[in-house]
């Protein structure tokens, strides 16, 4: 029998592990009777929408969320100014270096907090 | 939620978290970040952390009335990818606009959008760093001038925040200088569990000295590894590194420590999870925080948890003599501060520490019951708590 996929936790993530009961209709993986939610929604998917990102698994769904909020977002949060005062110049300092480069090493794995104690 | 219905509808917070860290991750922040989050949404029954994903890590969570979202775009350039982190806070904020009470931020990024003309709610901004400091010890090359935007961004978010919250009074006097006023700053010190004493780890070598944390230059890892050196006549002495990076992040100190000779002593553990390090501390005859004297650590100041998670497993601190670090433990009380870049004299104070193993001990211990009885993570969120209610009376 499929086993519930769903993240569970908050600061130790885990997966659900029981027995799944339907499979979510949004991303298809294996949801139990305590995860699935009207019409089977996984937890993942039924957020997702909350936010008006209708399937966090979409490939374009980046893309997408990219075009509208990064033009958007100066009348979002009223920052016509500072980004904007961002020239290239400025960001090529910003570009990912390499391994000698601390905190210029980036990727997937890496993160991007500024202080680590 | 009253009705239940916010499980599997769109839900509508009161507080919110954000933060520009991957969450949960092996590092220091993440174990903060849990703590300050868990005691927002423990007021506020429940809220939204919205921090950074990417790997195996899911976009969005939910446990009970919590949700947790998370950003995952992979834009390399740092200044585009806090561009579009901040617009995806705004977005992540607007639905919860009119339910809002709290928001607590971590950064100028996450500041940003949440200081946003017409809000209603308050805004908590704590400061672990100011990234105008940090960022020209991480990016060498960045124009004086692009820093010189960065703090005017911290400037303009601290200025708009209701309450900035600091974890050591270095910071908040870094913070004063950027002309917030001493009403609006708050001290909430890290902190740290005491837990009974972990199983050894199974591959511990017999006796070693342990390194906990990150591998940026100013965790002063060259002056260790020098320091080491010199502790070569130690039999069976070994240097054990948890690091909480991704191994390729090692590649200069492990250039380094080959170089010198110590390559061989040295063992490499890398992004263990948190209460695995809490044993490989426990069992640690001295644990070594060898903090650079740059401005980083001390204009800027810093909040070493690692120092903080030491004295709570019980072992002995050896730490940089940096006005931060005093400001959690004590000179011959509960290890040795010794002044920062100098290998010899981290390694004297090291060897005194092995050949007196009673003594040690004994600071060991001490540094226990300083935790217990004055850093526990009870304490500091009950300060934060505290910050939480003076902003919020009366509504
Ligand atoms: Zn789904
Ligand atoms: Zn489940």
């Amino acid at each position: 029998m499929n086993r519930c996929t769903v993240t569970t936790g908050f600061f130790v993530l885990g997966r659900c592990g029981r027995s799944a009961v339907a499979a979510c209709p949004q991303c298809g993986r294996p949801v139990c009777g305590e995860h699935a939610g009207p019409n089977a929604l996984c937890p993942e998917c039924a957020a997702a929408q909350g936010y008006r990102t209708q399937d966090p698994h979409h490939p374009g769904w980046t893309h997408g969320y990219r075009r509208e909020y990064y033009q958007g977002s100066s009348q979002a949060y009223n920052d016509g100014y500072w980004y904007s005062s961002f020239d290239q110049y400025d960001r090529g300092a910003f570009n990912p270096g390499d391994d000698y480069s601390y905190g210029g090493d980036w990727g997937p794995d890496d993160d991007t907090g500024f202080v680590d104690s | 939620m009253k009705d239940g219905a916010g499980q599997h509808g769109p839900m509508r917070h009161r507080a919110a978290y954000v933060a520009f860290d991957r969450f949960p991750s092996s590092k220091g922040s993440a174990v903060h970040i849990a703590q300050m989050a868990d005691e927002l949404f423990t007021r506020f029954g429940g809220g939204l952390l919205a921090a950074i994903g990417g790997g195996d890590l899911p976009r969005y969570q939910r446990e009970g009335t919590r949700e947790v979202a998370r950003f995952d775009a992979a834009v390399p350039n740092l200044i585009d990818r806090a561009e579009a982190f901040s617009g995806w806070v705004a977005a992540h904020l607007r639905p919860h606009w009119e339910t809002l009470e709290v928001c607590h931020v971590r950064d100028p990024w996450s500041a940003l959008p949440a200081v946003a003309d017409g809000r209603r709610h308050k805004v908590v901004y704590e400061v672990n760093g100011l990234p105008s400091i940090e960022m020209s010890h991480t990016w060498p090359w960045a124009a004086p001038a692009a820093l010189g935007k960065i703090r005017e961004l911290e400037r303009f978010c601290l200025e708009r925040s209701d309450a900035v919250v600091v974890p050591s009074r270095v910071i908040g006097e870094a913070v004063r200088g950027l002309g917030v006023p001493d009403g609006r700053i708050h001290l909430v010190p890290n902190g740290a569990d005491v837990v009974g004493r972990p199983r050894r780890p199974a591959d511990a070598p017999e006796r070693y000295l342990v390194y906990v944390g990150a591998l940026q230059p100013w965790q002063g890892l060259d002056v260790l590894m020098r320091a080491f050196a010199r502790l070569a006549d130690m039999p069976g002495l070994r240097l054990v590194v948890c690091a909480s990076v991704p191994e390729r992040r090692a590649k200069p100190v492990r250039r380094l420590a080959e170089r010198i000779g110590v390559a061989e002593r040295v063992d490499w553990r890398f992004t263990l999870p948190h209460h695995e390090v809490a044993a490989w501390l426990a069992h640690a005859e001295v644990s070594v925080a060898p903090l650079t004297g740059c401005a980083r650590n001390l204009d800027q100041g810093c909040a070493p948890l690692k120092v903080i998670e030491s004295m709570a497993a019980g072992v002995p601190v050896v730490a940089s003599d940096l006005p931060a670090v005093r400001e959690l433990m004590a000179d011959g009380r509960h290890g040795r501060l010794v002044p920062a870049d100098r290998p010899a004299e981290l390694a004297r104070a090291v060897r005194i520490l092995l050949e007196y193993p009673d003594e040690a001990a004994e600071m060991g211990r001490r540094g226990r019951a300083h935790i217990e009885e004055s850093l526990t993570w009870a304490r500091s969120r009950a300060r934060l708590a505290e910050v939480y209610r003076t902003l919020t009376r009366g509504r």
